[in-house]
Formats: structure tokens, C-alpha cells, sequence
């Protein structure tokens, strides 16, 4: 243990970076058919999403809250700051995943039929929009002095997070799109290919913003783009998202059903990995100052604690994870869950 | 933080309206899942078509609880963080590692299989159904196991030290075992038990009152009164082992609860007071209705043993009173009254009051069933306003004061979330009476049953109990 004693914060940045991710692609389609579930055009399409998520809509939203529960042990000060610094959107998120969650899990009842419909729309799309101002926030530089926010109730409403949130409401859109291409045939197939496009060239154009605005927002991440030394670990991750993304775009004019799924989430990964890449070592970028993840990490026996434990426990999670995909595996169809 | 009364205020007002309902759900899904597990156990072993139908219809209830749990307990996790954000910092060294645990290792495996449980039946086999029941079912005993430890933790935060306002975890063993922790998870464990043998038994008692499937409810409720007859009076003894230890860790706690003020002298037993009502100021009762000696039977059980009065301790350190005294009793009666209701309904059985035919004519039996559902929450409820109301003023016991742990945010933010959680939940609340009563008047479907196969087993169940 004493080895790997001093880089157990950045191994757990990565552990905490890919619960992230998966909750983001994961719960990130999830989210993206409820928000396509409001432009539906009739009530059958609508059953037909809030059918296919059925089954994993829980278990993908559980890797919010271990993400929550594993951050909150491994980087307190993170935790804590980023919840209470965005006090407004994680609690308006909270609110929305209340409504997105019930309307899936009771969609089937007769009782409320005419609510759950919004419920599962508008309930997405609100916790889309509060993550992505969340995300935009944190990106942007909160307001931190002395491990204290400072800063007011409202300044996550920045240029910046609005740009951040319609990022992540086009890219969840675009996972969404690709689930329904995996997971539905006929019409709303054929509609979520001409969806996912869309949603994916908006998810480009919009996610190379954030990445220039981030760039030149903050000096030091400015210097490693005109270093030779750093250029190519911080041009290293974009330009690979930039190849997952054109082998995402071929696999879509192919018609193929589940290879645009799995590109564009290649795609999500690499370029969030790409723009953590240019924000490491720090955790929370600040406007006086910034938080760095050993600042903000726990007491490094925390630390190898959890990580024998998460050693053991993320194969199984996996590997039952990935059993419950095998047997609802295959299209759905109304009728199919009772 | 002191800048921030109304904040601290709102937001342990916030904490306590969202976890009081946020619990009135997993205890459900955490006893009726054993159930479910016990239901499909005695179909593949029997072969009788009744008790799949059984995990059927339980199994739509499920759902609803489940639902309500899961939309609940996310708010749970990420309160610590957004209205408690210096606890955090202070305890999330050992706090915030145990809830990743508890997402880890019970969630993500109660939240995985339940896709199964839910809508598998068609695509596993029968056992690989059974064992995916088994996992939601050990996933949501787990949940309970961990957040207790992590409560346990702030009662008695043992295995490390406070470093600079931080917890460093010297050894995860006594801060996981602690000796609290092993009396407040049994406690809370069977809680959960006892409280789902009263949703079953209410719900079936229901049907059987209005001659509904009278046969076929009367199944359940049998087995409900079963799991009921175990834990009732076991809880009494295990709540007797946790009041005593409470005594040793925590005897402001103690004295609080038994709104006790004066330590009695050696050679005399502390009285228990029956009614009172504690005045903090002067430091005593203004009135009290007692039975002398019986707190020291209760707390030490012998006649004169030691219990330490509110009087010995500073009252900068006093919970509030009033609450716990009364909070306790409450508990106290209806878990007391839980054990009167198992000696009735033995008697009623044993004299045949059980019977297809004369079951729905216990009305009064019947109707007591049904109430003692909303009663046993009630009872959790009091119990836990016991253990977290009295272990004010300390969020972290005798560490941190709950008045120096919130996040330094505006009153008006707390406010504005807390009148939307109430909004919110009531409306949850409409939702799961609504539904639910749907659920119930909709029946185990039966009379789809082929051939009314069922209700055939149903009426030679009958014969063989006449």
C-alpha cells in the first residue's frame, strides 16, 4: 500500500471519473428518451420508451447515487462544496429525477394516465438541464475562499452553464436517440436515426465550445495547449473523441442498431476525459483559486480502504449488471411489462 | 455558522420532514421482499399455484413501495452535502465511505435484480426468479445494515480521532462495530419486519372484513401473523437491551427520554413517570404521575440501581425534552400494545376464529389488524424522533453541535426547498393511496385464474382447516 500511497487520490479521480461517466451515458439515454417522449405522437410510442427503460432505468440511476456515496467518502471537501455551493440545481435535479422515476416505475396504472406522460417528459428534462447547469457551473469556477463558497444562490445561471446545459441536454438527446434505434423498431426507429443526426451534430458543435471557452478561460490550462511538452496530453483524448464520433456518425448512415450506441458513448467518454485532462490537477476550478484534488481528497487510509473494497465489489456489479441487459435484451414492444 | 440560526433551523426541519417519509417505504420493501422470497420459496417447493399468485399480487404492492423509496432516498444522499456541507467535511473521512458502501453493495444489487423480480418471470427460470428475489431482498436488508452503522457512527463515533475538525478512521472495525451499533441494526431490522407483517396483515385483513378471497387472504395473514408473533415480543426485549446501553453512551439521552432530573441516591430506586411535564429553566417537572422504583428495574434491572438525573449534566447539553419523554412513550405503548394484539389474535385462533367461515366475522380482530399497519410506523417514527432528537445538541456525539455542522447557505434557499419537499411529498402521498387503493380493489386477479384453479386449492384449504 505504501507504494501507491501518494497517487491514491488520482486513482480514485479515475474510480469517481468513471462511475461519472457511466452514470452519464447510462442514466444519460434514460434521460434522453424521457425528453423524446415529449414530442411523441401518440400514447403507444410513448408506453413503447418508458417500456424499454423499464427494467434498467433503477439500476442506472443508482450510479448517481454511488457516485454521491463514493465522492462524498473519497473527496469530502468536493462533496460538500460542490452540493451546497449549487444548492439551486442539484436540489431542482432532485426534484426532477422524483418525477422522471415514479412516472417510469407506475406509467403502467390506469390511475393519474393523463400525469405520467409529462411526469416522464418533463421530469427528464428538467434534470437534464440541472445537471448540465451544474456541470457548467463547476466547469466555469465557483466562487470558493478558504474551502468556504462565498458566492451567491444564482451565479450557476452564467452564460457558460447555459451553454453547458444545452451540451448535455443534446447529448443526452443523442444517447437517447441511440437507445431507441437499439431498442425499437418500424416508425420510431427510422425517426430516432434522423433524431440522433441531429442531436449529434448539435452535441459537437456545442461540446467544442465548452472546450475553446474552457481553454481560454483559464491560463493554466491556455499554457499546456502551447507547450509541446503538455500539447500532446491534453490534444491526445479530443482527438480521438473526434475519430469515435465520425465512427459513430458511419455507423448511424450504415442503419446499424447497436454500434451507435456504444460509439457515441465512446465519444461522451473521451471528450469529458479529454476536458478533465486539461482541468487536472484540480477538482473544483475557482475564481480567486483553485481546489486540487489532494486538497480536496480524504485521509489516504480512507482512501486504500475503499479501494479494496471497490476491488472486489465492481466485478460483480458488472458482471450482474451485464446478465440484466442479456435477459431484456431485444426490442420492445407495447404489452410486453405488465 | 452562527450567522445562520434560521438556516440551521430549516434545514434540520428539511432533514427531518424528508427521512420521516422518506422511511415509511423501505422498511416495507425490505421485510415484504423476505416475504416475496418466502412466497415464491413455498411455490417451487409445493407446487401450489395460490402462493405464486401470492408473489404476484405482493409483488404489484412492491412496486409502488419500491418507487416511492427510490424517488425518496436520493434527496436522502445528497442533503448531507447540500444543507450539512460542514458535517461532511468533518465526518465524510468515515460517514461518506459507509454510504458509497451502501450503494455499492445494496443498492446497485437490490436496483439491478429488481428488473428481474419485476419483469422476468417470463424470461429466467423459476429459480434463477427466486434467486434474483433473493438478491433484492438481501440488497435491501444490506441498505438498512449500512445506514445504520453510519447512524450508529454519529451516536458514538468510535475507531479514529478528530484531526484539525476532521475524522481519521484509525481502525474501520470499531467504528463500524461500535458498541451501538449491533442493538440499533436489529432494532431497526426486525422494525422492518414487524412493520410488513402489519402491511400484509392489514391489506389481507382488509379482504377478509369484506369477504373478499376470504381463503386466499387468509394465507397471508396467517403468514404475516407468523412473522408478527416472532418479532412483536422480540422487539420488546431487544428495545429493553438498546434503552439500556443508550444508558451507558448516552445517559442525557436516558434521562431526557424518562424526563428524569434528579440522579437517585444510593439505596433508592429512580421512579418512572408515567406523565410529566419537564421545565428546562427551573430543571424539574412542573407535574409528573409516578411509579416509584421502576426506571431503575427498567434501565439497570435491579431495584436501586443508579440512573443519572438531567440535573447532573449541563444544559447546554439537554435535547429537547418534551419530544423525547412523550416520543417514547408512544413507542413504548404501541409496541407494548403490538404483543396484546399477537396474545388476542392466538386466543381467537385457537378458538377457531381463524376459520374461512368465521374469520370475517372478527370485526373487532380484523379492524385492529388494520390499524396496528399505520400504528407500527407510528412507532418507528417516535423511535427514531427518540435516537435523533436526543442525540441533539451533537450531530456528531459530543464532537460536533448540529448548530455549527449546516452549509453557510441563505435561509431563503432552505426555505424554498423545504416548502417544495412538503408540496412534493403530500402530493407522493395522494399518489400512494390513489394507486394503492387501486391495487387493492383490483384484487389478486383470481378470477382470471383458469378453471378457478386457485380458489379450487382454496376451498380444499378450507376443508382441511375445518
Amino acid at each position: 500500500m505504501d507504494t501507491i500511497s501518494p497517487y491514491l487520490p488520482d486513482i480514485w479521480l479515475v474510480i469517481i471519473g468513471t462511475l461519472l461517466l457511466y452514470y452519464v451515458v447510462a442514466d444519460g439515454y434514460d434521460l434522453g428518451v424521457g425528453i423524446l417522449s415529449l414530442f411523441c405522437r401518440s400514447g403507444q410510442e410513448r408506453s413503447i420508451m418508458a417500456g424499454s427503460l423499464k427494467a434498467v432505468w433503477a439500476s442506472n440511476q443508482t450510479w448517481l447515487v454511488l457516485l454521491g456515496g463514493m465522492a462524498f467518502g473519497a473527496f469530502p471537501i468536493f462533496y460538500s462544496l460542490l452540493l451546497s455551493s449549487l444548492y439551486v440545481p442539484i436540489v431542482i435535479m432532485l426534484f426532477g429525477l422524483i418525477f422522471r422515476g415514479l412516472a417510469i416505475e407506475l406509467s403502467g396504472h390506469d390511475r393519474f394516465k393523463a400525469f405520467w406522460g409529462p411526469a416522464f417528459g418533463l421530469g427528464s428534462l428538467v434534470t437534464a438541464l440541472a445537471q448540465g447547469f451544474a456541470a457548467g457551473a463547476l466547469f466555469g469556477g465557483l466562487d470558493i475562499v478558504q474551502l468556504r463558497f462565498v458566492g451567491g444562490m444564482w451565479d450557476w445561471l452564467s452564460p457558460f452553464a447555459v451553454l453547458a446545459a444545452l451540451t448535455l441536454l443534446a447529448c443526452y438527446v443523442m444517447l437517447g436517440a441511440n437507445y431507441l434505434i437499439l431498442k425499437t423498431e418500424g416508425d420510431l426507429q427510422a425517426g430516432s436515426y434522423r433524431t440522433a443526426r441531429r442531436a449529434s451534430a448539435a452535441t459537437l458543435v456545442l461540446g467544442a465550445a465548452i472546450f475553446v471557452w474552457n481553454v481560454l478561460r483559464f491560463p493554466y490550462i491556455r499554457e499546456r495547449w502551447v507547450h509541446p511538452s503538455t500539447l500532446f496530453y491534453v490534444a491526445v483524448f479530443p482527438l480521438l473523441a473526434l475519430l469515435a464520433f465520425s465512427l459513430y456518425r458511419r455507423s448511424l448512415s450504415r442503419s446499424d442498431s447497436l454500434a451507435p450506441l456504444l460509439w457515441s458513448a465512446l465519444f461522451v467518454v473521451l471528450a469529458f476525459v479529454g476536458l478533465s485532462a486539461g482541468i487536472y490537477p484540480v477538482i473544483i476550478p475557482g475564481i480567486t483559486g483553485h481546489i486540487t484534488i489532494r486538497e480536496a481528497s480524504a485521509h489516504p487510509a480512507t482512501l486504500a480502504f475503499m479501494l479494496v473494497a471497490v476491488a472486489i465489489l465492481f466485478p460483480i456489479i458488472l458482471t450482474y449488471n451485464i446478465y440484466n441487459y442479456r435477459v431484456f435484451g431485444g426490442k420492445t414492444r407495447e404489452g410486453k411489462y405488465e | 455558522m452562527n450567522g445562520f440560526p434560521d438556516t440551521v433551523l430549516l434545514s434540520r426541519l428539511q432533514f427531518a420532514v424528508t427521512i420521516m417519509f422518506h422511511m415509511l417505504w423501505p422498511v416495507v420493501t425490505i421485510g415484504l421482499s423476505l416475504f416475496l422470497v418466502a412466497l415464491e420459496a413455498l411455490w417451487i417447493r409445493t407446487g401450489d399455484r395460490n402462493y405464486y399468485i401470492h408473489a404476484r399480487f405482493w409483488g404489484r404492492l412492491f412496486v409502488l413501495f419500491t418507487a416511492l423509496g427510490v424517488v425518496t432516498g436520493i434527496p436522502m444522499e445528497f442533503q448531507f452535502g447540500t444543507n450539512w456541507s460542514v458535517f461532511s467535511v468533518a465526518g465524510g473521512d468515515f460517514f461518506g465511505n459507509v454510504l458509497g458502501f451502501e450503494g455499492a453493495m445494496a443498492f446497485m444489487l437490490e436496483a439491478t435484480f429488481l428488473g428481474i423480480m419485476l419483469f422476468g418471470w417470463d424470461r429466467v427460470p423459476k429459480k434463477v426468479h427466486l434467486f434474483a428475489t433473493c438478491m433484492v431482498a438481501l440488497g435491501a436488508s444490506l441498505s438498512a445494515f449500512w445506514i445504520l452503522v453510519a447512524n450508529s457512527w454519529m451516536q458514538v463515533p468510535a475507531g479514529g480521532h478528530f484531526d484539525n475538525g476532521r475524522f481519521v478512521v484509525t481502525s474501520y472495525r470499531e467504528a463500524m462495530f461500535n458498541i451501538d451499533m449491533p442493538w440499533s441494526v436489529t432494532h431497526m431490522w426486525f422494525a422492518c419486519l414487524e412493520i410488513t407483517a402489519f402491511m400484509v396483515g392489514a391489506v389481507s385483513a382488509w379482504y377478509i372484513y369484506n369477504k373478499k378471497h376470504t381463503a386466499f387472504f387468509l394465507i397471508s395473514f396467517k403468514l404475516a401473523l407468523l412473522a408478527a408473533l416472532v418479532t412483536a415480543p422480540l422487539q420488546v426485549f431487544i428495545g429493553d437491551g438498546l434503552g439500556r446501553s443508550i444508558a451507558e453512551i448516552q445517559p442525557v439521552k436516558l434521562a431526557a427520554m424518562e424526563s428524569h432530573w434528579k440522579t437517585n441516591p444510593p439505596g433508592a430506586g429512580a421512579p418512572f413517570l408515567i406523565v410529566a411535564w419537564p421545565d428546562t429553566a427551573a430543571r424539574e417537572n412542573l407535574w409528573e404521575v409516578s411509579i416509584p422504583g421502576l426506571l431503575s428495574v427498567l434501565t439497570t434491572h435491579t431495584l436501586t440501581g443508579e440512573v443519572k438525573g438531567l440535573r447532573d449534566f449541563p444544559p447546554e447539553d439537554y435535547p429537547p425534552i418534551a419530544v423525547n419523554f412523550y416520543a417514547f412513550r408512544v413507542m413504548v405503548a404501541l409496541g407494548t400494545a403490538f404483543v396484546f394484539l399477537m396474545l388476542w389474535t392466538i386466543w381467537k385462533w385457537k378458538r377457531g376464529g381463524l376459520s374461512v367461515d368465521a374469520a370475517p366475522g372478527e370485526k373487532w380482530l380484523l379492524l385492529s389488524w388494520m390499524l396496528a399497519w399505520p400504528a407500527s410506523l407510528a412507532a418507528m417514527e417516535t423511535g427514531w424522533i427518540v435516537r435523533e432528537v436526543g442525540r441533539q445538541p451533537w450531530i456528531i456525539y459530543g464532537v460536533l453541535r448540529t448548530g455549527d455542522a449546516a452549509s453557510p447557505i441563505p435561509a431563503g434557499a432552505v426555505t424554498a426547498s423545504l416548502a417544495a419537499f412538503i408540496a412534493v411529498y403530500l402530493m407522493l402521498l395522494v399518489v400512494f393511496f390513489v394507486v394503492g387503493r387501486y391495487l387493492i380493489v383490483k384484487g389478486p386477479g383470481l378470477e382470471a385464474e383458469k378453471g378457478g384453479m386457485a380458489e379450487t386449492q382454496a376451498d380444499s384449504l378450507r376443508q382441511g382447516a375445518a
